[in-house]
């Protein structure tokens, strides 16, 4: 716990505080200065930190093995999201063995509180945390990720594949 | 009047009622499927099970008549333990659709599975296949993998529809539900299959995957399509009014509604009303609030139609309620306007009665309106009104536009003969695009509430019925009393009322977050 540092006589004046500020600050550097690999900050974004590749960042919708979403619009996601801010459109599929999939799929990631509730509720491992955690955008990005971005952005170069494969659960008799 | 005991606790119940008639009238929880009561007994999916005091063995509850001094329970270890592994038969073959069926939240499946069912599955077989997605008709979708055989939407349509389209075809685990070859599901009742299918077997291709019934609350309120008034409920969101389903009252509909009232909620849609109001002033459209429109109708035309009364008309449709047609009628008539007209485009099957619910009058307040007119000094067909505006004996119209515009072939055609006039005041809750433009006249275009968004009292053919408002959908909107009371000049009185949260119970998933 910390101790909040109660006001003393010493507090009241404007000065010495300064300078006691200032020493901090001046001690510091010159540590920085002759021992740079202690120094805790980093120059982002030259330098980036590499978090351990089971953070929990932007979402990923994972694909079938024919590179269609493996979403099936469930909302179960959209039900347990905290923030509210998973929305999906649902339409019928053309195959009846598919069904229902979705035709939007939206999440702000500005109201995102990155909680993965979304990622537990799936029922079918069809949207995940990746471990992408930088969101910058200029003033008139789009912060609304649709499909496209979730799930075939560059970077997961053509989609990530689900583990839950209906064909195959349907040949073991599920 | 037999005497029993349930669980326990002695009930009366009427003559030849049931063992199930006597739970569901204590609220005791009995496992069922095949039992509605609505339709005939079948006693196919043998989980109501019940101990009979005296009896050989477990007996069903829906097929065993009550007898007087008859001890039933249905808390037996036993009695447990057969409807938990009557439960395990029925989902043998049953898929894991749960997300993406569109009964889940409200499956009689899922909910007695956690009530009485919970056991881990013992079958190590393979589940039978059968169709998905299968057309019966104009309405609804089967999915036979889900069906459960309890025969419910069969007896439903042989007894209640008397179409006797459905059937169950094939045997033992390849049992199906289908239509016989030619013959699709295409009766004016089908959706109530839909409804008393406990599982997500029917489906209703209009609410398909639309929203999940988790996110909807629901209101009760009445049918505004015929003049038989169906209790129903309606089901809605933020995003507006989804779907309806019928609400049980016995000396109305009964369990049962047809399949253009549940089409209702469409009109009062947002994206089907009239926003703003609007005023043509012989050059362009001003869009304004309804209350300015009516303020500034009062000051342009108040004083007029006081002195000219003689050649003002009102124009009534039977979609209003009680309180606003006298409350219109009392205002028109203290301006000393007395011409009074009546419009209905289905007042040539206005008598007609299908046997079971369906009306021919398409208005839910004819009667209502026809009442209240009484009182005044009666009401002239819509044919007089438009040859009057015609040859100049009217010049100033106030019509009362119907909501449920589905049932007005003419609505278009009655805009365009009446907004001839030199004064036209069209009070509608549904958008006039497209042809608003044919008007020359001063008009006035007054968005209305619908019958959802306001509280009032319909009289139908025999009976009276009130109701009162779920939700607003179009906030700038007006009752037809509202804008009566501006168009005095008078101010409106709020009346403040808190709602009671009643439909939050029903949102259990959310009110649960993170616990289940
Ligand atoms: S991580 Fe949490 S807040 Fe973000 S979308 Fe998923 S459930 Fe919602
Ligand atoms: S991502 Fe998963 S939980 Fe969300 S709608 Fe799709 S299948 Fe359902
Ligand atoms: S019928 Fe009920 S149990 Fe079966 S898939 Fe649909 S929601 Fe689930
Ligand atoms: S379709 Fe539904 S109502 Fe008809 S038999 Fe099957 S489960 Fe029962
Ligand atoms: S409800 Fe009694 S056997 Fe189905």
């Amino acid at each position: 716990m910390n101790k909040v540092p109660q006001p003393n006589s010493l507090s009241n004046w404007y000065l010495p505080g300064i300078f006691k500020g200032l020493w901090y600050t001046l001690t510091n550097m010159i540590k920085n200065i002759f021992n740079r690999k202690a120094m805790p900050t980093l120059n982002y974004p030259e330098e980036k930190y590499n978090y351990s590749s089971r953070f929990k960042g932007n979402h990923i919708l994972t694909v079938k093995k024919d590179g269609s979403l493996r979403c099936t619009a469930c909302m179960l996601c959209a039900t347990n999201c905290p923030a509210q801010c998973i929305k999906i459109d649902a339409s019928e599929h053309d195959d009846p063995e598919v069904e229902k999939f979705p035709i939007k799929y939206e999440i702000d990631i500005l109201r995102c509180v990155y909680c993965g509730f979304c990622e537990e509720a799936c029922p079918v491992d069809a949207i995940r945390m990746g471990p992408e955690w930088q969101t910058p955008g200029l003033g008139n990005a789009n912060f609304t990720y649709d499909i496209q971005k979730l799930a075939y952005r560059a970077n997961l170069k053509g989609g990530i594949q689900s583990a839950v494969d209906d064909k195959e659960r349907h040949k073991a008799g599920i | 009047m037999p005497k029993c005991t349930i669980n326990g606790t002695e009930v009366e119940v009427k003559e030849g009622a049931t063992v199930i008639e006597a739970f569901k009238k204590m609220d005791e929880d009995i496992a069922h499927y095949c039992w509605h009561p609505g339709l005939s007994i079948a006693g196919v999916c043998r989980l109501c099970m019940i101990d009979v005091e005296g009896a050989r063995g477990p007996q069903i509850a829906c097929n065993t008549v009550v007898k007087e001094g008859m001890v039933v329970t249905n808390q037996s270890e036993q009695i447990k333990d057969i409807v938990k592994w009557g439960m395990d038969f029925h989902l043998i073959n049953h898929p894991l659709d749960c997300p993406i069926c569109d009964q889940a939240g409200e499956c009689g499946l899922q909910e007695q599975y956690m009530k009485f069912g919970q056991y881990d599955p013992e079958m190590d077989q393979r589940k039978v296949k059968k169709r998905k997605v299968v057309d019966l008709g104009e309405k609804v979708v089967l999915d036979s993998e889900r069906c459960i055989l309890c025969s419910r939407c069969v007896r439903f349509t042989d007894e209640v529809s008397k179409t006797k389209e459905l059937g169950i075809f094939n045997r033992g685990d390849r049992s199906e539900i289908g239509t016989f070859k030619d013959k699709p599901l295409n009766n004016k009742y089908s959706l109530n299959t839909v409804d008393i299918c406990p599982v997500g077997a029917l489906t209703s291709k209009d609410f398909r995957f639309r929203q999940r019934v988790w996110y909807l609350k629901n209101e009760d309120t009445v049918c505004n399509g015929c003049s038989t008034g169906c209790n129903i409920k309606v089901y809605y969101n933020e995003d507006g009014l989804f779907r309806v389903k019928p609400e049980h009252n016995e000396e109305v509909n009964g369990y049962w509604m047809c399949d253009d009232g549940r089409d209702i909620y469409k009109f009062a849609n947002k994206d089907q009303r009239l926003l703003k109001a609007k005023k043509f002033d012989g050059s362009t459209w001003l869009e304004m609030t309804a209350g300015k429109a009516m303020q500034d109708l009062h000051q342009n035309l108040f004083n007029d139609v006081k002195t000219n009364c003689s050649k003002v008309g009102v124009v009534f449709t039977g979609q209003y309620t009680n309180e606003e047609y006298a409350n219109a009628m009392q205002t028109f008539k203290s301006l000393g306007v007395a011409s009074f007209f009546e419009w209905n485009d289905s007042e040539s099957t206005k008598d007609e009665f299908d046997g079971l619910l369906i009306r021919g009058d398409k208005n839910p307040n004819t009667k209502g309106l026809q009442d209240e007119a009484r009182n005044h000094s009666g009401l002239k067909s819509l044919s007089d009104a438009i040859s009057a505006v015609e040859s100049g004996q009217i010049d100033t119209v106030f019509v009362m536009a119907p909501e449920n515009i589905s049932v007005y072939p003419n609505y278009q055609k009655t805009y365009e003969s009446l907004s001839k006039a030199k004064n036209f005041i069209w009070f509608g809750a549904n958008k006039t695009e497209g042809f608003e433009k044919t008007s020359s006249a001063n008009t006035y275009l007054i968005p209305m509430k619908s019958y959802i968004e306001k509280d009032g009292t319909f009289s139908y053919h025999d009976h009276a019925q009130k109701f009162f408002a779920v939700t607003t959908i179009v906030a700038g909107a007006l009752t037809l009393s509202e804008a009566m009371t501006l168009f005095q000049g008078k101010e409106l009185e709020f009346e403040l009322r808190a709602k009671p949260m009643t439909s939050l119970k029903n949102n259990h998933f959310t009110l649960n977050r993170g616990k289940l």
